[in-house]
């Protein structure tokens, strides 16, 4: 190690290339593991792991000192002239006795008993006990059939669409506003069908849009209603009451949650809750609440249609029928 | 060299450029205000009525379908009354305010940040103006020139940075302007106006800021957002503006005595560790041994589990302690509370109707003083789970029970034993008493400025098996329940914690300090023994 006009010596290049590894495996490699996966914590180098490197520096550079006679030499040589007291017999002292007691700083902190918190790993979707018929159950409401969107082109024409009752105040206050009850919805499938209606071109596959529409409407507001207080206006898992809870209700936005399992999981997580999760659902902390005690199966069907949408996923699609689909294709 | 210089020159920029992207500020728009076209408005109208609506009307009159569960209740846009703003005392708000408050939130309210930079599926920076330029279509008071909000925008100083001297310039200020009256001595917001308030917005009931709460400020917590507040004041709150009755500087006093109130760090550490005193355990709040103790401060959630819910807990934050001998373990809870409520009336207890819509409205039970009474439960599972599976937390199941200490404010003010020992095997039951031989825990507690102090201790270990035995060395899992009475809290309607754990700290075993002895003279000997031959050899 040479910089111009500047010599380390053999022993203190040692030391610092040792601080140098050991400060790598305590800031750098966290830092950029952080970096690297964008998670919002470092990952830090396991204790035996990084005990394990440190070694294998010790012996790599022990290897390269005791290489040649000259280097082991002038490695030792500082190291004698310390013990002889060539540096003040002061310097001697301070050193001999600070290096007993950093060890037995070390022994004492390595035996001394410690409290750190029980973990227990969260496992994302516990199924054992998931029902198997539900697997292939899909939203009844993302796909009304013609006989329910036929009865919903009657009741627009009728003017007299029903809306879930905790809708009622809200319809009520805007009904006199528009020329169908409908018009307050101001998403462009609800408008362009009601534009048809009015030219009297009535299809249904936009009746079908529309009424999809309203549904998502109600289900917003049971979301709301029953889920914003933990999971969040933007299903972010940020709601107010969210900080309370240890185990943080989910966020719906996350990669790998509501993404990765089929909408009749998501039914069976919704209806029966944290109570009604099977043994090794670790760590047994939801808060979810059993809500088919609650609220009807209709409701909590648009309730799962408002919250995929809200967080902008779909859900996986049953494995027969996605192998289906390929098929076809 | 020069290479070397570069590199390095090379990891610092690349480093910088790392930290600063951590550190950019969002509630300030970083793009340029687009312009409010008309199509703008229209898209704002859509986002309105997918993203707010639910809350703050389809006509923007502050009362959607989820607004009876709400306190406070979601702004009524018509009035054109907004409460955090950068503008006088009266005045409209500017874009800038609305945007700010969007895109943080108000914290402690059902106002969420709606920033996509936070959450994935927020509003961009455009989707939040183009909502802005809808929600000012609500109030007429936007479109007309008198009412400008940027010729009201309010002259803000350079900042009196805080020192003790400022400190106790603000303090006496605090005193002299009778801001004790609402917000109290201590800053908790329990002056003796405070039962008495009203808003402007319909009239409802309305609490004095508790001060202390450095995590709940609606419109920020630094000394700068503060200080902007004297200067505006609140709209359509009893809040006013004290540009006429402080000059400059003083407010920015009175602005470092606020922030010096405020509780800013929440150790939210998990494991309450026991600390072992030789002696008696005290049995008062107030002992000074307390002082001794490691603390934690549990957060809390309302109880929305199960019904009926309720959303609108005042408790959000218990700080607990713990002591034990060889005989017994005492625990110390302290949390704010307004007011002392030591009266319960059963009959005024809300009952599930059939309109129950999955949470409570705040109409529909009493939220006053004098109705129900203040409560805490400290609950742990009946026995110390074998591997780590725990009762739920929420009082347990059926097969696997908790045991909750209840400590009750009207007992105690009445004379009696104001603790309870009580079983439970589900939320939907009533907690079980256990009879008077098993009621072996004794308690006080103390209402002062603004704070409940309750102790509660029992023997390490009974003879009970409905109750949990106290073992060195374990992790205990414990959970909290509280009642604020006075807001109109009893049953179900509470807040609750989930499980944290207490370890009683065991006592350093001998071996340990041996160990460390003959480590330190063996290197010892050895570092002896080698100076000796080098000494000799050399």
């Amino acid at each position: 190690m040479t910089l111009k006009g500047f010599k380390l010596g053999r022993f203190w290049s040692t030391v610092v290339a040792l601080l140098i590894i050991y400060l790598i495996i305590k800031w750098v490699i966290p830092f950029v593991s952080r970096w690297l996966t964008g998670l919002p914590f470092p990952l830090p180098v396991p204790g035996t792991l990084a005990l394990f490197y440190i070694i294998l520096t010790i012996i790599a550079l022990f290897i390269y000192i005791s290489f040649s006679e000259e280097r082991l030499e002038e490695f030792l040589t500082p190291i004698r002239r310390l013990l002889l007291g060539m540096y003040g017999s002061r310097t001697r002292t301070v050193v001999l006795a600070i290096i007993p007691l950093l060890f037995g700083w070390q022994i004492y902190s390595a035996t001394v008993p410690k409290v750190s918190s029980p973990t227990s790993l969260r496992i994302q979707h516990p199924s054992s006990n998931f029902p198997k018929d539900m697997e292939s159950l899909k939203n009844p409401l993302m796909n009304p059939g013609d006989s329910e969107v036929d009865k919903f082109i009657e009741e627009v024409k009728g003017n007299n669409v029903q809306f879930i009752p905790e809708a009622a105040s809200e319809i009520e206050k805007v009904k006199g506003e528009y020329d169908n009850i409908l018009g307050f919805i101001p998403t462009e499938p609800m408008q362009a069908f009601l534009k048809d209606m009015k030219a009297g071109n009535v299809s249904r596959d936009k009746a079908r849009q529309a009424l999809k529409e309203k549904y998502l409407f109600e289900g917003r507001i049971l979301y709301a209603m029953n889920c914003r207080a933990c999971h969040g206006d933007s299903t972010g898992g940020d709601g107010p009451m969210a900080d309370g809870f240890r185990l943080r209700p989910i966020n719906f936005t996350e990669n790998g949650t509501i993404e990765t399992i089929v909408e009749g999981y998501t039914f069976w997580r919704v209806s029966t809750g944290g109570r009604g999760l099977p043994q090794e659902a670790t760590p047994w902390d939801s808060a979810m609440p059993v809500w088919k005690a609650d609220i009807p199966e209709e409701y909590r069907w648009r309730i799962i249609m408002a919250e995929y949408e809200l967080a902008q996923k779909t859900p996986r699609q049953p494995e027969k029928l996605a192998e289906g689909g390929e098929k076809k294709e | 060299m020069i290479k070397r210089v570069s590199v390095s020159l090379f990891f610092l920029v690349a480093l910088s450029c790392l930290l600063l992207t951590h550190v950019q500020a969002a509630d300030e728009p970083a793009g340029k205000k687009p312009a409010k076209t008309p199509e703008a408005i229209e898209k704002g109208r859509v986002i309105y009525y997918m993203r707010c609506s639910f809350c703050h009307g389809l006509q923007g009159d502050g009362d959607g379908p989820v607004a009876y569960q709400l306190i406070p209740r979601p702004r009524d846009f018509t009035k054109g009354l907004y409460k955090f703003r950068s503008t006088g005392s009266g005045e409209l708000p500017t874009d800038e305010d609305l945007f700010r408050v969007i895109s943080r939130g108000l914290p402690g309210t059902a106002m969420q940040t709606f920033d996509s930079d936070k959450i994935k599926s927020g509003l961009t920076e455009e989707e939040r103006w183009q909502v802005i330029y809808f929600i000012k279509t609500f109030s007429e008071d936007f479109n007309d020139p008198e009412f400008d909000p940027y010729k009201a925008v309010v002259n803000v100083s350079s900042e009196i940075k805080s020192s003790q001297a400022s400190i106790e310039k603000g303090k006496k200020i605090f005193q002299e302007m009778m801001c004790w009256e609402c917000h109290g001595d201590g800053g908790r917001g329990n002056g003796p106006n405070s039962p008495r308030l009203k808003d402007k917005f319909r009239g409802d009931p309305i609490l004095p800021f508790d001060l202390t709460k450095g995590w709940r400020y609606k419109g920020g917590n630094t000394t700068r957002d503060i200080y902007l507040r004297f200067n505006t004041g609140i709209n359509g709150t009893p809040m006013p503006s004290f540009t006429d009755s402080l000059n400059d500087e003083e407010r920015w006093h009175l602005a470092n005595y606020v922030v010096s109130l405020q509780k800013r760090e929440v150790n939210n550490n998990p494991v309450l560790s026991a600390k072992f005193v030789s002696g008696e355990l005290p049995a008062d709040p107030d002992n000074t041994l307390w002082g001794s103790a490691a603390s934690i401060d549990v957060l809390m959630a309302g109880q929305v589990i199960a019904k009926p819910r309720w959303e609108n807990p005042s408790v959000d934050l218990v700080t607990i302690r713990a002591l034990y001998n060889d005989k017994e373990i005492a625990f110390l809870m302290e949390w704010g509370d307004r007011f002392k409520d030591t009266v319960h009336n059963p009959e005024k207890e809300y009952k599930v109707s059939d309109v129950y819509k999955g949470y409570v409205s705040w109409e529909e039970i009493t939220r006053d003083i004098g109705n129900f009474r203040d409560s805490i439960a400290l609950q742990f599972p009946t026995a110390i789970p074998a591997g780590t599976r725990k009762p739920h937390f929420f009082r347990g199941e059926s097969g696997n029970t908790v045991n909750l200490w209840v400590w009750k404010s009207d007992l105690e003010e009445s004379g009696q034993p104001p603790v309870e020992e009580v079983n439970a095997s589900s939320p939907g039951q009533p907690m079980k008493i256990q009879p008077p031989e098993g009621q072996q825990i004794k308690g006080k507690g103390i209402w002062k400025d603004g704070v409940w102090k309750v102790v509660i201790k029992r023997p390490l270990l009974t003879e009970d098996k409905n109750d949990i035995q106290f073992e060195k060395g374990k992790f205990i899992p414990l959970a909290l329940n509280v009642w604020d009475g006075s807001n109109g809290e009893h049953n179900l309607l509470m807040s609750l914690s989930s499980w944290h754990y207490v370890i009683l700290e065991t006592t350093v075993p001998m071996s340990v300090y041996l160990y460390t002895l003959l480590g330190i003279a063996g290197l010892g000997l050895g570092e002896f023994w080698l100076v000796r031959r080098v000494r000799r050899s050399g």
